[in-house]
């Protein structure tokens, strides 16, 4: 039987994504919603979660939360991923209850704060699920400074090269016979290879990293002014024919001077 | 660790490239609760290198902001990252032990070269982390004193953890100033 091409593909799994609350690509009416949207519905959702009582009011938001999740396209599967560690909790707050108020008294009480837990950070994990990294970046950059954005972004930047660091130091350090294997460090004894053979390398790697990096954005004249500027490319006079192209494109110089940096507004583009 | 040619580029104390230290002690921060939340379930075990890399950091740009500078962008590099379930909560989680380490920082600004101040801090930081947790749980009624021995259970184990963690600080920064890759703890590199 022929399919129409326009038809979403099926579900292959019942997990959208390798751990919880990691960002899944759908097409729905959640995924289309704004992010400064999704962040007023969903402290909605929270101050509501925060002040339910009774069971009517309860049902009625967890019917309404978990049809934002299920209009996000996630499923239960997810689902779960998302709320195991809550319901870990649940199942330390229940018996808690129980105790002191007794079993009939303390069920009802038990299930309605754990019910309300997951209800608090549920809307959180519909935010993260729904929205992408670029997205709230962009969202991020309007509400805080660009030197701490900037910051932020670098932190995110660099995580693939740590890691990738932090692999080839652990298997350099491993061939040196220092006790660095998972099975090798439940022993508390060797905890110090973990900081000395790994950890401390790691660090000095960190210091050399970020000598480069402030060096390399202090030489584009980066943090020079009190707002965001960028080169204005096309102030700059056209070469000569058959001139070989400057290594810089600017004269370092004159970018430290303010020449040709102007200030980024909303509206312009970045270089 | 400031020389003649480095301007002042944040919070008017720290330059660029103390900034970019600090920025990648968060890095590290959030590469160890990726690596330890695909792996471990014990509750509280985020706190051992939580605290490590808050105190290091300390200890590596000896300013009064540096932890929360660190626990700053921690907190939004881990919400951009989808580890951040709580929102908002995330950043008190975070900021209040580094706000603990700022104010160890006050008190006795070389304690990251002492073992035992270490784990004193490291225990406390990580034990007011457990206070954002007792926060919601109060926000939403919890009984309590149902909610002070859940408190307590969490706050003992995210404090041991915690304060495991800064043990090893000390040694580290000794090395490291002994090589002369930070700070002396006098101002000069």
């Amino acid at each position: 039987m022929l399919k129409s091409r326009t038809e979403p593909p099926l579900r292959k799994s019942l997990r959208s994504g390798d751990y919880g609350c990691q960002y899944v690509a759908h097409d729905s009416p959640v995924h289309r919603m704004g992010a400064a949207a999704k962040l007023v519905f969903g402290m909605v959702l929270t101050v509501l979660a925060a002040g339910v009582r009774t069971p009517p009011t309860l049902l009625a938001l967890v019917l309404v939360t978990l049809g934002y999740y299920l209009a996000a396209r996630l499923t239960l599967g997810d689902l779960w991923r998302d709320v195991r560690l809550f319901l870990f909790q649940a199942v330390l707050v229940i018996p808690l209850y129980c105790l002191v108020h007794g079993f009939a008294g303390g069920v009802w009480p038990g299930v309605r704060i754990s019910a309300q837990i997951i209800l608090f950070y549920l809307p959180g994990v519909v935010f993260l699920r729904t929205t992408r990294s670029v997205d709230a970046m962009r969202g991020l950059r309007r509400v805080i400074p660009y030197r701490l954005s900037f910051l932020v972004f670098v932190s995110i930047r660099f995580v693939p090269l740590f890691f990738r660091e932090l692999e080839e130091i652990g298997a350099a350090q491993r061939l040196r016979g220092a006790r660095l294997l998972p099975r090798q460090q439940l022993d508390p004894r060797n905890w110090r290879d973990l900081f000395h053979c790994l950890l401390l390398p790691l660090m000095v790697r960190a210091l050399k990293t970020a000598d480069e990096v402030s060096r390399s954005a202090e030489a584009r004249a980066f943090g020079l002014f009190r707002e965001r500027t960028f080169l204005d490319a096309a102030g700059r006079p056209a070469p000569e024919p058959g001139a070989t192209a400057p290594q810089l494109p600017v004269p370092l110089d004159s970018v430290a001077s303010g020449a040709c940096c102007h200030k980024l507004d909303n509206n312009s583009k970045e270089i | 660790m400031t020389n003649a040619t480095q301007r002042i580029y944040l919070w008017h104390r720290f330059t660029l490239r103390e900034a970019v230290l600090l920025c990648f002690c968060a890095t590290f921060i959030v590469l160890t609760r990726a690596g330890l939340r695909l792996h471990l379930n014990l509750p509280g075990h985020v706190m051992f290198f939580t605290m490590f890399f808050f105190l290091l950091a300390r200890g590596c740009v000896p300013k009064v902001g540096s932890a929360t500078l660190v626990g700053l962008i921690t907190s939004l590099a881990s919400v951009m990252l989808g580890m951040g379930a709580g929102g908002p909560m995330v950043l008190v989680k975070f900021l209040l032990p580094a706000l603990v380490v700022e104010v160890a920082g006050i008190v006795s600004p070389a304690f990251v070269t002492s073992m035992l101040a270490c784990a004193a801090v490291g225990v406390l930081a990580a034990g007011v982390r457990a206070g954002a947790n007792t926060g919601v749980e109060w926000l939403i009624g919890m009984d309590e004193e149902i909610m002070l021995r859940k408190a307590a259970v969490s706050a003992a184990l995210n404090g041991l953890f915690g304060g495991l963690g800064s043990l090893a600080v000390p040694s580290v920064i000794r090395r490291l100033r002994a090589n002369g890759l930070i700070d002396q703890g006098t101002g000069t590199r």
